[in-house]
């Protein structure tokens, strides 16, 4: 006979009875006050008591700092000079190739009009003049130079140092040694590939002290959903109540039912998908009319993390053409299975909660821009 | 009493009711997540040597897989996996793909190929495998032509695999004409040259006796429009690739004309003359007729290009005592200025696609080349130097070439190409200097 359902009935019956039974019994509270003494104070002492304290002035003078003078002319553009190119003189040079030669040579060549020669050397830099004020110096950026690298990413992440291995993790070079008590293998070191958090083109300034644009921060999980309460302010029945529940979900829990058991996944737990599922998202090789277009797609997940590959469908694409979806989808789909390796860390206990998930791939943030 | 019935009787109710609602709303609902960040780099793909069907077929095989590599390679948005990683090897066309293999060395996509040469034809056939996904990308394709057109044969290949991962339009089986500079910078000799996108195959189709500028494809990519200095004046005219046979166009006397472009349709070509020291927007018919003029301000109005729909028409202007950028009808009117910014904008030119305009801004001492939205918004410098000039888009509107001098008197000039992005500047590969690139369209 099956256990279960017998500690079940058993749990719920004495709750039911304890409901019930229990409350009937017992004394009813006394309804008991807590008395304060008062006074009675007059009209003038109240007046006194209740007279709006004196604010602090606000200084009006406060010395404002000199402003830097900034001369108005730009600085000098460099003088481009138009002298006349000396015109090329015919030559009797060999003809072109006999299969593509032109059929037409000219007779009289004449001057060019004048070609532009640039100065190469570049103009004088106006210097604002010099304050007295003092100078807080911001401290050097921590985040990666913008000079091209070949990834772009969330995070960016300075260049390795040379014959470092790349992988997720950063982790220093050991080596063998025979003075060591414990006995290790050697490893390599390793470190992140160099990323860049943005496409940096050769007209890029080179950056200033200041950051020159900050991540944004990520949106705020959403709250669980409250669970719902029985309409009863008895806290020691609802705690039964909620004891009775948890019982019953566990027990629920060996079944094949479809029922969410356990408790809600956890911001943090959604993260550590959505951060994984990031770093293999590639839209470096999408059109651009796939940039344009946010795809969502739905999957069903093993208990060991992995996606059923055969289950990875696009459920539906704005934005952009069926063609554009399409290549969205592909990429969305490469992402999620690349990054499954060994199976997403997700909390086996709420398996219920991500066994279907739908995953909206919004590339709004990686367009060309 | 009754209160604590009621009480009980509620508890009751919820105990077998809220688990068939909870249990309705989990089915009801997944989870959902919101994947926003991701990131851009090379995607690895794997290209074996192509399988040689037969023996003459060998001599092919690497070659026509090294061009297609490539190709890929060249574009920024891919990165081949060296074949000493390779775990499989392919041997036959039709054998089954081991995607575990491919899949532990990281390669995301497979490109697998077989050459049959039969005389002087060569037959090469492909298929691309989306590995993680492990499936096939489309169906299987195949291309036929002469041996002494492998290169066009691989182009063909390297353009299908592009397209179906990207979704981008193809580019690579596609040509350039140019202008090519040899001698010293006081003595350059220019001629117009032609080639394969990627430098290879370069045939000159004028000599170097007189100056040469500016040369523009037809849209069938059949004829080059160009200026020539021969007459001792600019002078525009017209030249057909196959036969290297030309003619003048526009010839109208005590004027000078220059940077001509076909519409759309080829038909038309707008074009500049200066006369009386006034430099205008025209237009005439290809086939001869009077010239139409579309612009007529005292300033310099040239470098019309037209939109992909042939309505309007961008060009450059210093009416407003600087030199920006306008859009007119393409018969002529009212022209609105798009560009706002610091600094000089000149040569525009329209993106295939209609939504980009590729211009040279000069500022500060330095050209950049960049690009902005028809309406001017969006304005983006992909690049930065001495001098850059000269813009002209890939067929697929996502990449541009143009021209670079570096700075001194030894200054060499050369051809450079750049994703839209700003990703993946690089050097075309020519043999000596060259300038004033033109992006033919996809070759039929």
């Amino acid at each position: 006979m099956d256990s279960g359902p017998l500690i079940s009935g058993i749990g719920h019956g004495a709750l039911l009875a304890w409901a019930l039974i229990g409350g009937m019994f017992s004394r009813a509270p006394d309804d008991t006050f807590e008395v304060s003494e008062v006074s009675i104070i007059s009209a003038e002492e109240f007046a006194a008591l209740s007279a709006p304290q004196p604010t602090p002035e606000a200084t009006q003078n406060v010395p404002t700092p000199p402003v830097p003078e900034i001369e108005d002319t730009p600085p000098e553009q460099p003088v481009v000079a138009a002298p006349p190119e000396v015109p090329d003189t015919p030559i009797n040079e060999t003809p072109p190739r006999a299969d593509v030669a032109p059929d037409v040579a000219p007779d009289v060549v004449e001057a060019p009009p004048p070609i532009a020669e640039v100065d190469d050397t570049p103009p004088e830099v106006v210097q604002p003049p010099v304050q007295d004020n003092p100078v807080v110096l911001a401290p050097p950026s921590t985040t990666a130079s913008p000079r091209p690298a070949p990834r772009v990413a969330p995070t960016p992440v300075e260049a390795p140092p040379p014959d470092t291995e790349v992988a997720e993790e950063t982790r220093e070079q050991t080596t063998d040694s025979s003075d060591a008590q414990t006995q290790s293998e050697p490893e390599e070191a390793t470190a992140p590939e160099e990323a860049n958090d943005r496409i940096v083109t050769e007209a890029d300034e080179p950056p200033s002290s200041a950051p020159t644009s900050s991540s944004r921060p990520s949106a705020r999980p959403k709250r669980p959903t409250p669970p719902v309460e029985a309409a009863t302010n008895d806290n020691s029945t609802r705690d039964a109540i909620a004891d009775a529940l948890a019982g019953v979900q566990t027990e629920d829990a060996t079944a094949p039912a479809s029922a969410p058991v356990g408790p809600p996944l956890t911001g943090g737990d959604k993260d550590v998908l959505r951060v994984a599922v990031s770093s293999c998202w590639n839209v470096g090789s999408l059109s651009t009319d796939a940039l344009q277009t946010t795809v969502v797609v739905s999957m069903t997940m093993g208990k060991d993390g992995k996606p059923d590959n055969g289950s990875i469908r696009m459920l539906s694409s704005s934005g952009g053409s069926s063609a554009a979806a399409k290549q969205a989808f592909e990429a969305a789909r490469r992402a999620i299975i690349r990054c499954t390796k060994g199976g997403y860390k997700l909390p086996i206990e709420k398996y219920s909660h991500w066994r279907e998930i739908e995953m909206t791939f919004n590339p709004e943030k990686m367009r060309i821009k | 009493m009754k209160h604590r019935v009621t009480t009980a009787l509620a508890l009751v109710a919820a105990l077998f009711v809220l688990p068939f609602v909870a249990a309705t709303q989990s089915q009801a609902e997944p989870l959902r997540i919101e994947i926003t960040d991701g990131v851009i780099e090379p995607l690895p793909f794997a290209l074996p040597d192509f399988v040689a069907e037969n023996a003459a077929g060998s001599e092919f095989a690497s070659k026509i897989a090294r061009v297609v590599a490539a190709d890929l390679t060249g574009t920024g948005l891919f990165r081949e996996i060296p074949k000493d990683a390779f775990i499989s090897t392919v041997t036959n066309f039709d054998s089954p793909v081991q995607y575990a293999d491919w899949k532990a060395i990281n390669a995301q996509a497979l490109i697998v190929g077989a050459v049959n040469v039969n005389g002087n034809k060569v037959t090469v056939k492909f298929r691309l495998f989306d590995v993680f996904s492990g499936a096939p990308l489309g169906e299987g394709l195949q291309f036929g032509g002469t041996t002494t057109s492998w290169r066009r044969m691989a182009h063909k290949v390297a353009d299908a695999a592009y397209s179906r991962i990207t979704g981008e339009g193809a580019y690579f089986d596609s040509r350039v004409v140019y202008v090519s500079e040899t001698g010293p910078k006081n003595d350059r000799k220019k001629r117009l040259a032609i080639m394969d996108y990627d430098g290879a195959n370069v045939q000159f189709l004028t000599d170097s006796r007189s100056l040469v500028l500016a040369p523009r494809f037809s849209p069938t990519g059949d004829r080059v429009l160009y200026t020539s200095y021969e007459t001792g004046f600019p002078k525009i005219y017209v030249l057909d690739v196959a036969s290297v046979g030309r003619r003048a166009l526009a010839d109208q006397p005590g004027t000078m004309t220059f940077a001509p472009r076909f519409s759309p349709d080829g038909q038309t070509v707008v074009y500049s003359l200066s006369s009386g020291g006034n430099t205008d927007i025209y237009r005439m018919n290809i086939g001869g007729g009077a010239p139409v003029r579309l612009t007529s301000e005292p300033s310099i109005e040239t470098a019309p290009s037209f939109s992909p729909d042939g309505k309007q028409i961008v060009f450059e202007s210093d009416r407003s005592g600087n030199q920006q950028l306008y859009i007119m009808p393409a018969n002529g009117g009212e022209a609105r200025r798009i560009s706002f910014g610091s600094g000089r904008y000149g040569t525009p030119v329209w993106s295939p696609r209609g939504d980009l305009i590729a211009f040279t801004k000069q500022n500060k001492g330095r050209f950049h080349i960049g690009v902005m939205r028809v309406d001017g918004s969006e304005e983006r410098l992909l690049t930065a130097s001495f001098l850059d000039e000269g813009p002209s888009w890939s067929p697929n509107g996502r990449v541009i070439m143009f021209m670079r001098e570096t700075a001194g008197a030894g200054g060499a000039v050369g051809l450079y190409s750049v994703d839209i992005s700003g990703r993946n500047l690089r050097r075309v590969k020519t043999d000596g200097g060259a300038s004033d690139p033109a992006w033919s369209p996809l070759l039929k």
